[in-house]
């Protein structure tokens, strides 16, 4: 790979060990990809910040880094933690989990990453189309290629985080046009509406997939909260990091193998999601973090209602999104939700609060709680989940 | 003395008791960050110490979180002395270049034993088989 004289400069640790182990993760991940050079981005995603998933090993490492001076080059933003320090009173009780999520933040702010602990920072700062970035977190890496149409590989954690200290990525992958034409055209005979059903479409077609480019015929009109649950499910069950939401849409071909997707698969899809019938302890929507349009849906379904007691409503959004929507946070608490931010039902500790069974309308929190979280599932429409939720 | 010529991906050089897999090994929730054990279910490493062996599989699997287990291992002194794989992916790469320890791939590590004192040259990419153990794997 060419490196220009300042970047051999970082290789050969003349700025520091920190710049120089960023250097090599670039260098040797694009030689492995076969990338001809590194390339500016315009900001990083960096994903690995809970404690329940990064635990004490990041920690050393990113202590190592941050005392050898690490700063970014470029904005960046970081993944939810596994604690909302706004709402502690919902959250687990040990002292210990707490010390180390809070020295986990300190360490990446220190870095010069933003606290903005989300995984929707689009809402708060959307690149501009066409442009490279290197973001992890599956569903932000999708939603930038997909509906942003900005440029960015499927980033880990730690090369997310060497990318955001030199300001550069190595040039394969979906940063090259050549490698974001579509592969297949998914044709869909089944009836879809809600975040739900789209999300079990995802499922299906990442199950089927794996890392080829989709493009969507015969999804109608589709919103964008739509698009955000379809691409966060595919890329759960794949490793797909792009795809087209119409076959209108530039790089789809009418030349493609084309799959059927039927009333039967997506029934299949969406059944696989629920791990059992029994009433739920905790009701979560928010994966991906809520927008300011699903904030206000949920606001409007719950006026005038109340949560039973026996079970809790859990909403989770950015902090930037929950002031924004500040009137209908209100609307939500006043009926006895809980509107969270800095953290998700998947990174944080929910059997450890009592938490057995959890209904949900995403199809990706769905997939991963029974395993990343040992919760039985419910999977269900957003109108299903308000309605569960409260006093009949 | 057989010489084995793979890909340099992390520089250093290093010798040791080989530890040999047939299966793809995820450090996170695949090896014991506190013991250096390999903990992944259904394994053929499964029980076996990583520890200051030159650690050989095909190929890393799993979330990237497991380059943190690596570097974790190798700072506590219980980590692998050195990896090498078939085909690198970038979990392990990311790991030994943040753990600071030699790494070749493009290996056949079926030419390796268990119990083979090796020498691994992440400079140039070549590893040699100096000593064959005594009993067969």
């Amino acid at each position: 790979m060419y490196l220009t004289r300042e970047e051999e400069k970082l290789y050969e640790g003349e700025e520091g060990w920190s710049y120089q182990v960023a250097m090599r993760i670039l260098v040797k991940l694009g030689d492995l990809f076969e990338a001809d050079r590194l390339i500016s981005i315009d900001s990083a995603h960096i994903s690995g910040v809970s404690y329940k998933t990064i635990g004490d090993a990041a920690i050393e490492f990113l202590e190592a880094l941050s005392e050898a001076g690490a700063k970014t080059k470029v904005t960046s933003t970081a993944n939810p933690a596994g604690i909302d320090y706004n709402h502690l009173d919902e959250m687990v009780k040990q002292p210990k989990i707490h010390e180390r999520q809070s020295r986990i933040i300190k360490l990446y702010r220190n870095m010069g990453i933003k606290p903005i602990l989300t995984c929707t920072p689009y809402y708060i700062r959307k690149p501009k189309e066409g442009t490279h970035l290197a973001w992890a977190e599956s569903s932000t890496v999708i939603y930038a290629n997909s509906i942003l149409h900005s440029w960015t590989n499927r980033e880990g954690g730690p090369s997310a985080l060497a990318a955001a200290l030199i300001g550069k990525t190595p040039n394969y992958g979906v940063h090259k046009s050549e490698n974001r034409e579509a592969d297949v055209v998914i044709k869909v005979e089944a009836d879809i509406k809600n975040e739900a059903e789209f999300g079990a479409l995802g499922i299906h077609v990442g199950r089927i997939l794996n890392d080829e480019i989709p493009s969507f015929e015969d999804l109608r009109h589709p919103r964008e909260t739509q698009l955000k649950h379809l691409g966060a499910s595919m890329a759960s069950t794949g490793m797909i990091s792009i795809f087209y939401p119409c076959t209108t849409c530039p790089k789809s071909s009418d030349r493609l193998e084309r799959i059927s997707v039927d009333t039967d698969d997506l029934k299949n899809a969406f059944e696989s999601l629920s791990t059992s019938s029994e009433p739920p302890d905790m009701i979560y929507i928010g994966c991906p973090h809520c927008s300011f349009e699903e904030m206000k849906r949920i606001a409007l379904r719950l006026r005038g209602r109340k949560i039973r007691n026996s079970v809790k409503l859990w909403i989770c959004t950015s902090r930037h999104i929950r002031r924004r929507a500040e009137n209908y946070v209100k609307m939500i608490e006043s009926a006895g939700g809980k509107v969270l931010s800095d953290t998700c039902a998947i990174v944080t500790w929910l059997k450890e609060i009592g938490i057995n069974v959890l209904m949900t309308n995403s199809a990706k929190t769905a997939y991963y709680a029974p395993t990343m979280n040992r919760v039985e599932t419910v999977f269900a429409s957003l109108d299903q989940c308000i309605e569960a939720a409260c006093k009949e | 003395m057989i010489e084995l010529k793979g890909r340099p991906i992390m520089s250093g050089l290093s010798r040791g008791k080989a530890l040999v897999s047939r299966k793809p090994l995820s450090f996170l929730g695949g090896v014991d960050s506190k013991t250096g054990k390999i903990i992944e279910k259904n394994h053929d490493l499964n029980g076996e110490r990583v520890t200051d062996k030159i650690l050989c599989f095909p190929h890393g699997h799993g979330s990237t979180v497991g380059s943190y287990v690596l570097y974790s291992l190798v700072k506590k002194g219980i980590g692998p002395k050195a990896i090498i794989n078939e085909i690198a992916d970038p979990v392990v790469v990311v790991g030994a270049i943040i753990a600071e320890i030699p790494m070749v791939d493009k290996i056949d590590i079926s030419q390796i034993r268990t119990g083979d004192l090796i020498e691994v040259d992440g400079d140039k990419g070549i590893v040699k088989i100096l000593a064959r153990t005594e009993h067969c794997t």
